[in-house]
């Protein structure tokens, strides 16, 4: 009986194998072949083995390196901001009224395809009339070049991430709240505990592992952080807003399809992709929470 | 007093979130002299239907009208539908056998979700030469398959945890009554897991509804391209019809955005890895 | 008897299995000629009315233009050329890609004596403008497409504001010339300077001048503005050697960077003069620009051809051929752009295919896609013709003058990303952030050369 039921298993979990390996397990050997080949559709000709070439390469790299700036401003920046701000945001829509339509009306952003967001930001960020500007003028504040400045840009960037995603962060947090058995809340307060301390000792640990499931994967998702920086900034200005992500698009789609140098940079950064997030799921205890 | 404060916070939350669909909506409604001006217009009074049909904005207009936004719409309808089915199928399926067989045990579990962390970016040149020697680019097919990639390895996890939360006993009464594991596949597991089924379905849509780097790559015309596609191309360089601009992203939202807030509860359920029940 | 227990799941699995790979399945069917002609969206509406008039009269033949948008058309080509897919049978290039699809194109010369019997007897080849031919065609010594839309920069100005006599005296007391459409770059930061708001509080307009300095292409090409008429310029020539058609203005005669010199600093000397008097000039790109003129917040604008016809939407500047005037670019070489039709060596319609192609750049279609689509025009003939000077009359001298002397960028398969690694120096330069312009440009110099010497 139990050997027909693992057979019969392994033949449902074939389709999902086969089409997970056929389609990414050949872009990855390929792509570690390239990273150490010179490939460059642009000047044609056929790969030519250059060992570890393209890997010092990016050292010398200056745009490498301040994609590299970037993403690491928007891990350190971004990621905490988020977290904070919808678990901020979670405590604070609780029994409020009307939180069935407050809480349809957060998911908004998270829906909206990454393209159209940035349409829209791009209109609102613009100098000369955008309502942002239009807003903080209100205040005195003179017109921001945010999309011609360094810092603004890359404010402009973490802000349109904000915007998207907080929700999620809220929306994930605060189920969780409003599905914690209440006895245990109760019971706290019961023993004298205020607001703060309930949250502390009670909420906050038991929510722990979805915290750390949303971090995990938004650390992910920032990592690859692309269409927003495509649609509103380009990378700009300078290499501002350039994330590694974005740079990889640039060497292996933009300039011509550079197949060798862009492999190279993937690797590197699946690499730290792979290397972070194995830190958090340790601290997840990953097979406690799928039950292996 | 608190609740004041606390309602003031939360409706400046909200129109933070809100103010840039808000703005989307009304500029598809402007006249193209109204797209920018200062002070901004916020409430428009003169509104417009030409955004849509083509009308206003010169040469660029051509956006959101009937006659050319059609084809992309129904490529994204088909592709999103399609890939939500399909993913929702595999993911069950290699779902069951993961939670109850613990095949593959934790290695498997971790490569699946490790796929995801793999730069679609990288993938998109060995995946163009790919179909383009299977003569499969440019199709919807080519589109499903590689959004499959993307959205069957969330399903797999995702449902991986509702199957955990059906007891093992109901498995077993089943074998008990000389049930093959398939039968109790479908007749337990299923139906109870399938809010989570919902779920899983609703977050492959949106993802593959909004998809925009692969199908940039993989396809070329309207045969198979995507409404982010065809948004994308005219944002950059040339002068930007905001208007049609806004109306074709507003025909891009709003399917996706009703689609999502009719099954909000099973989305939710589905984000938290079923550990709320909505 | 056991293996029947399987029979479920594994039927199960390969239906979805087959499910899954069943779409592949070829399906061969007979159908009529159908030519894929892939397009920037500038190119795409005139393409659009020129495969419809084609179609008329060619009716077994369909064709069906497709936009794609500038960033992601060059790496579709290139992928097809490559794996010699043949998923298009004509296309635009842009005139900087010349040199890495050069491969990948058919020699239309070439195929045109082969198959004299697809040639069309009033083509005229000679009718095309000189530059335009080989920046739109040629490749080294091969006709790597013919010339579509031709596309070189110009300065728009508000003609009503420079006709307007209170604001000629006031320009003539104060700086002793008259008020015209400035005729070198120093000349117009007096006239920016002029028209902005903040210098000159009776100024008609916010801004003298509206720029675009985005860290986009568009830097790299505007940079040429201002440094090709000293590259150009007798001392200019002295030093560096005459322009090569294939490496561009910013290179010497030997394929040399000539841009690490005096005349590289003081060409962004002068931008930063111009940028006072311009809004957000960093963050400004073509849309941006076009916007603020068309919004009379600045008095002139270096634009491309297609900006006038969009302009008539705008009040502020409509009538257009009223208020807004066309001159030829201060320092008087300006930055080329446009585009060539090329056909895909992998093509399996090369016939029906070359005679599109002739059609879309013949005198007939030249003369259309102006008159309707602003796509600029690339043969003598039509800057010739009484209908379209009627229409537009500074096509004729202004136009004419711009193209034949126009500046170029590289066309080699490198351009990309030399033209990145530019377009972060100049960004960073003009943002302040590398006070050493000098040094800045000896630095992108090494780097370009590194990059031509091969990785």
């Amino acid at each position: 009986m139990y050997l027909q039921s693992r057979i019969s298993a392994i033949i449902l979990i074939l389709p999902l194998v086969l089409v997970l390996v056929s389609l990414t397990i050949y872009p990855f050997l390929n792509m570690v072949y390239m990273s150490f080949h010179n490939y460059d559709l642009a000047k044609g000709g056929d790969p030519k083995f250059i060992g570890l070439g393209n890997y010092l390469a990016i050292f010398k790299d200056r745009l490498a390196v301040s994609s590299v700036e970037f993403t690491a401003i928007l891990v350190v920046v971004a990621l905490p901001l988020e977290m904070l701000l919808g678990m901020g945001i979670a405590w604070l829509f609780r029994n409020l009224f009307g939180e069935r339509v407050i809480r349809s009306l957060a998911l908004l952003p998270m829906m909206v395809p990454a393209v159209v967001a940035g349409i829209a930001w791009k209109m609102l960020f613009n100098y000369n009339f955008g309502p942002l500007n239009y807003l903080l003028s209100l205040f005195g504040v003179p017109n921001i070049s945010w999309l011609g400045d360094q810092n603004f840009a890359r404010l402009g960037i973490i802000i349109i991430d904000l915007w998207q995603w907080t929700p999620f962060v809220f929306l994930v947090l605060y189920s969780g709240l409003q599905s914690m058995p209440s006895e245990l809340v109760e019971a706290a307060r019961v023993d004298g505990a205020g607001s703060w301390a309930v949250m502390r000792y009670v909420e906050l640990p038991i929510l722990a592992p979805l915290i750390w499931i949303v971090l995990i994967i938004r650390l992910i998702d920032v990592l690859k952080l692309f269409d927003i920086i495509y649609m509103v900034t380009w990378g700009g200005p300078g290499s501002a807003t350039h994330s590694f992500s974005y740079y990889i698009y640039k060497v292996g789609l933009s300039y011509g399809w550079d197949v060798g140098y862009a492999s190279a940079l993937s690797i590197v950064l699946l690499v730290v992709v792979v290397f972070l997030v194995n830190i958090l799921m340790r601290a997840l205890r990953l097979r406690a929470l799928l039950e292996l | 007093m608190i609740k004041f404060l606390k309602y003031l916070l939360a409706s400046l939350i909200l129109f933070f979130f809100l103010f840039p669909i808000y703005w989307l909506l009304i500029t598809a409604f402007k006249h193209s002299e109204e797209w920018f001006s200062w002070p901004p217009i916020l409430i428009p009074t003169a509104l417009t239907l030409n955004n849509f049909l083509g009308l206003e904005g010169g040469f660029y207009g051509g956006m959101a009208s009937v006659v050319n936004i059609t084809p992309y719409l129904r490529n994204s309808v088909v592709v999103a539908t399609v890939t939500a089915l399909a993913s929702t199928v595999i993911g069950a399926a290699a779902a069951y056998a993961i939670s109850r067989f613990k095949v593959g045990g934790i290695q498997l579990a971790n490569w699946i979700i490790s796929v995801r962390m793999l730069p679609p970016v990288a993938s998109a040149l060995p995946l163009y030469l790919i179909f383009s020697r299977l003569h499969l680019l440019n199709t919807q097919f080519v589109l499903i398959l590689a959004h499959l990639v993307l959205t069957a390895p969330l399903s797999t996890w995702i449902l991986i945890t509702f199957f955990n939360d059906i007891p093992k006993e109901l498995d077993e009464a089943a074998f008990v009554d000389g049930a093959s594991p398939l039968s109790a596949f479908f007749h337990i597991i299923l139906p109870l897991s399938a809010p989570g089924l919902a779920a899983v379905s609703t977050l492959a849509f949106i993802q593959s509804w909004g998809e925009f780097l692969l199908a940039l790559v993989l396809t070329s015309n309207a045969d198979a391209q995507t409404l982010p596609i065809y948004l994308g191309r005219y944002i950059t360089g040339f002068r930007i019809a905001w208007g049609p601009l806004a109306a074709a992203g507003l025909i891009n939202m709003v399917p996706v955005i009703l689609f999502s807030l009719l099954m909000q509860r099973y989305l939710i359920r589905g984000l938290t890895f079923g550990a709320v029940k909505g | 008897m056991r293996l029947k227990k399987y029979l479920l799941p594994g039927a199960m699995a390969a239906l979805m299995l087959v499910l899954l790979v069943a779409p592949a399945a070829p399906v061969g069917a007979q159908q009529p000629v159908k030519l894929n002609v892939w397009s920037s969206p500038d190119n795409a509406d005139a393409l659009t009315e020129l495969a419809k008039l084609f179609m008329e009269k060619n009716p077994n033949i369909t064709i069906e233009v497709s936009p794609i948008s500038w960033e992601v058309l060059y790496p579709q080509i290139l992928a097809d050329i490559r794996a010699k897919t043949g998923a298009f049978d004509v296309t635009t290039w842009d005139l900087m890609t010349a040199g890495s699809i050069a491969e990948g194109m058919l020699d239309l010369t070439k195929f045109g004596e082969e198959n004299p019997d697809l040639v069309d007897p009033n083509f005229d080849v000679k009718d095309f403008i000189p530059t335009a031919w080989h920046i739109y065609g040629m490749w080294g010594d091969k006709n790597i497409g013919y010339p579509f839309y031709g596309a070189t920069m110009f300065l728009f100005y508000r003609k009503d504001y420079f006709e307007d006599e209170a604001l000629k005296a006031a320009f003539k007391e104060k700086y002793g010339r008259e008020l015209a459409p400035p005729a070198t770059w120093e000349e117009a930061s007096e006239v920016a300077k002029f028209f902005t708001k903040s210098e000159n509080p009776a100024s008609p307009t916010e801004y003298g001048i509206t720029l675009m300095f985005p860290r986009t292409h568009t830097l790299f090409y505007m940079y040429l503005n201002w440094f090709a008429p000293l590259r150009r310029s007798e001392e200019g020539v002295k030093k560096f050697g005459e322009v090569d058609m294939d490496w561009g203005d910013l290179f010497t005669a030997d394929h040399k960077p000539a841009f690490n010199s005096p005349e590289g600093v003081k060409a962004l000397e002068m931008m930063e003069e111009l940028m006072k008097y311009s809004p957000d000039p960093l963050g400004s790109d073509y849309g941006e620009t076009f916007e603020a003129f068309g919004k009379g917040l600045a008095a002139m604008i270096p634009s491309w051809t297609a900006t006038l016809a969009g302009w008539q939407d705008f009040p502020e500047v409509s009538p257009v051929k009223e208020k807004v005037g066309v001159a030829i670019i201060p320092g008087g070489y300006p930055v080329s752009g446009g585009w060539g039709l090329g056909l895909n060596a992998a093509s399996k319609h090369k016939g029906e295919a070359f005679r599109f192609i002739q059609f879309a750049t013949s005198k007939e279609g030249d003369k259309l896609q102006w008159l309707k689509y602003r796509v600029g025009p690339t043969r003598y003939s039509v800057l010739q013709d009484p209908e379209v000077l009627a229409d537009s009359p500074w096509l004729g001298e202004v136009y004419a003058k711009s193209l034949e002397n126009a500046s170029h960028r590289p066309r080699i398969p490198e351009e990309p990303k030399l033209e990145d690694l530019m377009v972060g120096t100049l960004s960073e330069i003009l943002m302040g952030q590398k006070p050493d312009k000098a040094a800045a440009l000896e630095e992108l110099a090494a780097e370009w050369t590194k990059i031509l010497a091969g990785k």
